[in-house]
């Protein structure tokens, strides 16, 4: 890997920041972001994950001065930088289109940020040279943007951004633009080139696998608000509503009342039967419970725990998926390497069963 | 705190600047625009009667009372008529060259998009070189019928016949557009559920090509309704010739001139207040757009009928003879001598560069019968010295104009785009477009009546007087080329990625440098297209020139004008058919040339033209390397 200098990576603190705009229909006032409070860690990977018009972008365009907050403060290092333009500040974003200049070719566009800087022509070379060697884009200097594949583009932003040696680097949607096996090299890529220069990432994304493959730390946001923040082991097995554990992967929930309770552990009455849960919760029998099931910790049989009826059965390689009736309840499974298992078919009588801990009570 | 009181300077800076920008504006907007042609309202009730009392409506009863009508109904009738025959003549010649199979379209329609570069005054000259009284056409036809009126291209019919054929050339760019862009598969479909080929036409391809017609109908209408050099050299009472003999008038002459020309000039602006907020209201409704999305390509429709398939292809023919004849007869003739030129017969003999460039003496005899000799009277456009003083004049006025109102756009339209969305985005856009609603006749009427005075705002000056006509002159080009420059320019910036625009501030660049060196580059090549075209239709305009005249604002197109006085007698304006011919010539070489920078090379893509250098360099290595080898 080339030799490059990597600045001290900063944190970001984001003290009870809101932004409010002006509803074009109606003439009202709304919150995009509303009381986000939240500090990332220098050297960090994390990821702002969430639908569209969640605020996501909104929020990525405060910390980098497009947009200025209506409430709260924003932190760079420890400095506020609320009344800095977006130039003066420590950041640099690749952005969703890329935004490469077209009238430069690959080296003037990487060379653009430094240039700005008043960089030392000598020393903008060598940087320029050992980015875009980190990047893989060696011997591509003189070509023009369009004449980039959409990988090569994406890589250009990146080698950009990153050679102004920011505090924070900022992704929108960086690799919405790339089919989807190009998607998935480049966010090995990005994760790679941020763990080799140990700097501070925010990335914005709706896709919630690649917030997962990517992040340290993932917050999910809904409707301006942060609905959860976490590691993605977190978010994904310890979901803290029926929005998040639902956009993170498949989800199944079974609901019924609470109607044990012991120590580290609950029982969810799901059509008669009580279905064992472990769980932290203080919860009190009577309760309405809702259990979060994945698809692939469900296991199908001819006995187990809860009854059901076989709607869809469908090979997909390296799985058989399943739809089955739960009582009232649809219920999808995902059964891995279906090879030497006993295949059911629709209309086919069946149990369902699944190991305590890997469900979780809402 | 030291950035803080960094960026307090910084943003007082960029303050004092914005309100350095916006009263430059305000000035521009009021002093330029506004005060001008309110003035010109005012005007039409600021009348005196004959014992020096206001009388607010004396005019109007004059309007009523006198002749003032026909000019507008002069107008109108030119207009309707015009509507109706450039629009015969346009479709018939984009169906012919795009939509039926024609043989030889290209070359016809190469001949049918002459008027793109042969235009204005100088195709009006032309058109008189063939049909006026000495025309060489007309001189041809009293050979075969002596007892013709020589006089016949005159009037109404001439400005109509000239104007159909010069007003062609919209059609031609947009109707053509419109055309190549119907999905052939519905013309199939329609044949397919049992159409006949013109059933198709009326019913599937016309309807589509009817929001185009509509709005090429009422820019028609606009155009015949301000006519200016085609009535004026033509013989024409319309509006637009009046306006600009009552604005050289005196009330010695006849009953308060300056106020009959602005109420005519007034009426002029609320027809085309009115159309064009017609055409826009109608284009908010959208044109027709295919929703395949695999458009087919249209294929030309054999004519099965022979008898109509004969009819087509002479009738094409007919047309291209008309729109040739006038363009060869003037490039062939630009190249003959003074005597072949009178003699209107063409002789390889007579070939010669004299219209173009060099002199020669003229020998005549008196009415005394005395023989005298005038030294270098016979000269080529770029040998006469007022030719060459009118060709300057117009290069510098057309270059400053169309560069300012460039400058003034770009500005502008990256300050609505920067606050797009807010009020005062919207405000400044108006302003810019204010000058669509008016005819150019009013804002130079305006103009010359207004600035024709001392005006405070302007160093108490006479923008009027002697050189000062020409900074007059520039104005009323800036001002008169602005919406379009908008327009254009604002189409340009759309296409700037508004990303693009954060990432050269996120990488560090102020708004000053982003705007240098990351906007003004992409959308160059529109500014510069814009320029171009600006530049070509200012070079030789002839009805602003024709408000503005005067011996120190003398542009080209006086100059031609000119050209078309009677010859010889006394050696005045001789070789004026010889320079002439060269005029045009040299005008459509112009127009050729910055229509091909424009169209041809910025049309090309990125790709294309990077290609092309890369060609260039490969090509220009080997050139010297191979000189080196040598």
């Amino acid at each position: 890997m080339a030799d490059l200098r990597v600045k001290q990576p900063k944190g970001v603190k984001l003290d009870h920041i809101s932004k409010i705009y002006k509803d074009p229909k109606t003439g009202k006032d709304f919150y995009a972001v509303h009381d986000v409070d939240l500090t990332i860690e220098p050297g960090t990977f994390v990821t702002l994950l969430g639908p569209s018009g969640c605020g996501k972008t909104t929020t990525l365009r405060m910390i980098a001065g497009f947009e200025s907050p209506d409430e709260g403060e924003i932190y760079l290092g420890g400095e506020p930088i609320n009344a800095l333009t977006p130039n003066k500040r420590d950041t640099a974003m690749v952005f969703q289109s890329y935004a490469l200049f077209p009238h430069y070719n690959v080296f003037d566009n990487v060379a653009y940020g430094l240039r700005l800087r008043k960089v030392d022509k000598e020393e903008i070379k060598r940087r320029v040279t050992d980015i875009l060697a980190l990047v893989e884009l060696s011997g591509m200097e003189q070509r023009m943007t369009n004449q980039l594949s959409g990988g090569q583009q994406q890589r250009v932003a990146l080698a950009r951004a990153l050679v102004v040696e920011p505090g924070v680097l900022l992704f929108d949607e960086p690799l919405s633009n790339l089919d989807a096996k190009l998607r998935v090299q480049m966010r090995t890529e990005i994760r790679r080139i941020q763990q080799a220069l140990g700097i501070t990432a925010i990335y914005v994304t709706h896709d919630q696998s690649e917030a997962m493959s990517i992040s340290d730390n993932i917050i999910l946001m809904k409707g301006g608000v942060i609905a959860q923040m976490g590691s993605p082991t977190e978010i994904y097995y310890r979901p803290n509503s029926e929005f998040v554990a639902d956009f993170i992967g498949e989800c199944n929930f079974l609901k019924g009342p609470i109607s044990d309770v012991s120590m580290g552990e609950a029982c969810v009455n799901v059509g008669g039967v009580d279905v064992p849960v472990a769980t932290d919760k203080s919860v009190r029998v009577g309760d309405p419970g809702e259990i979060v099931l994945r698809p692939e910790a469900i296991a199908i049989a001819d006995t187990g725990l809860l009854p059901c009826k076989v709607e869809l059965s469908c090979f997909m390689g390296s799985y058989q998926n399943y739809h089955v009736r739960v009582g009232d309840t649809l219920v999808k499974i995902t059964d891995n390497c279906p090879i030497n298992k006993k295949i059911f078919h629709v209309g086919d009588n069946a149990y369902i069963s699944f190991d305590k801990n890997c469900a979780h009570l809402l | 705190m030291q950035q803080t009181a960094s960026r307090k300077g910084g943003l007082e800076l960029s303050m004092l600047w914005k309100v350095f920008g916006g009263i430059l504006f305000v000035y521009l907007f009021l002093g330029f625009m506004v005060l001008p042609c309110l003035n010109t309202l005012t005007s039409i009730f600021a009348t005196k009667d004959a014992a020096g009392n206001a009388d607010p409506l004396a005019v109007v009863r004059f309007f009523f009372a006198g002749n003032m009508p026909s000019f507008v109904i002069n107008s109108l009738k030119l207009a309707v008529c015009l509507v109706v025959t450039v629009n015969v003549v346009g479709i018939s010649i984009v169906l012919l060259t795009e939509y039926f199979d024609i043989k030889g379209a290209k070359i016809l329609r190469l001949g049918y998009m002459t008027t793109l570069i042969y235009s204005g005054v100088a195709l009006v000259t032309g058109y008189q070189f063939l049909y006026d009284s000495n025309g060489m056409l007309t001189q041809w036809l009293i050979q075969v019928f002596p007892g013709m009126n020589k006089q016949w291209f005159t009037g109404f019919s001439a400005v109509l016949f000239t104007m159909t054929f010069a007003c062609t050339s919209n059609h031609a760019l947009f109707l053509r557009n419109a055309i190549r862009g119907i999905d052939y598969n519905t013309v199939e479909a329609a044949r397919n559920l049992g159409a006949k080929p013109f059933k198709v036409l009326l019913k599937v391809v016309m309807p589509t090509l009817l929001p185009t017609l509509f709005s090429l109908t009422v820019m028609t209408f606009i155009t015949g309704l301000c006519a200016m050099s085609a009535p004026t050299l033509l013989g024409y009472n319309s509006i637009n010739p009046e306006i600009v003999r009552l604005a050289g008038s005196s009330a010695a002459d006849e009953a308060f001139p300056q106020a009959r020309a602005a109420l005519l000039s007034i009426i002029l602006a609320l027809f085309t207040i009115v159309l064009l907020t017609t055409l826009n209201h109608y284009e908010k409704k959208g044109h027709y757009l295919s929703v395949s999305k695999t458009k087919a390509k249209l294929v030309k429709q054999k004519i099965q009928n022979p008898v109509w398939n004969v009819v087509a292809h002479v009738y094409a023919y007919v047309l291209f003879l008309i729109y040739m004849t006038p363009v060869v007869m003037i490039v062939l003739f630009a190249f003959q001598n003074w005597p072949a030129i009178r003699a209107k017969s063409l002789n390889v003999s007579s070939w010669t560069l004299i219209n173009f460039f060099g002199t020669q003496d003229y020998s005549y005899t008196t009415s005394r019968g005395k023989q005298r000799v005038r030294e270098g009277v016979i000269s080529g456009v770029f040998s006469n010295a007022d030719t060459v003083g009118g060709i300057r004049l117009s290069f510098i006025l057309s270059a400053l104009a169309a560069a300012l109102a460039c400058v003034i756009v770009v500005i502008a339209v990256n300050y609505i785009f920067k606050h797009r969305n807010k009020k005062r985005a919207a405000i400044v856009e108006a302003c810019l477009l204010f000058p669509w609603l008016l005819p150019t006749i009013l804002i130079c009427y305006s103009f010359r009546i207004f600035f024709n005075n001392d005006v405070w705002y302007v160093l108490g000056k006479n923008l009027y007087y002697r050189e000062n006509v020409r900074f007059l002159i520039v104005m009323a080009y800036t001002v008169v080329k602005l919406p379009f420059a908008l327009r254009m320019v604002k189409a340009a910036f759309y296409a700037i990625d508004d990303e693009l625009e954060d990432a050269a501030r996120n990488l560090g660049a102020s708004s000053l440098v982003t705007f240098l060196r990351v906007k003004l580059p992409i959308v160059l090549p529109s500014v510069l297209a814009v320029f171009a075209l600006n530049f070509n239709a200012l070079f030789t305009e002839y009805d602003m020139s024709a408000t503005f005249h005067s011996s120190y604002g003398k542009s080209y197109a006086m100059v031609i004008q000119s050209m078309t006085a009677e010859e010889g007698r006394d050696g005045y304006n001789m070789n004026g058919s010889g320079r002439r011919c060269a005029s045009t010539v040299f005008i459509m070489v112009i127009s050729g040339l910055i229509l091909y920078l424009v169209y041809g090379v910025g049309a090309r893509d990125l790709g294309e033209r990077l290609e092309r250098r890369k060609k260039r360099r490969e090509r220009w290595a080997k050139l010297t390397g191979k000189a080196k080898a040598a």
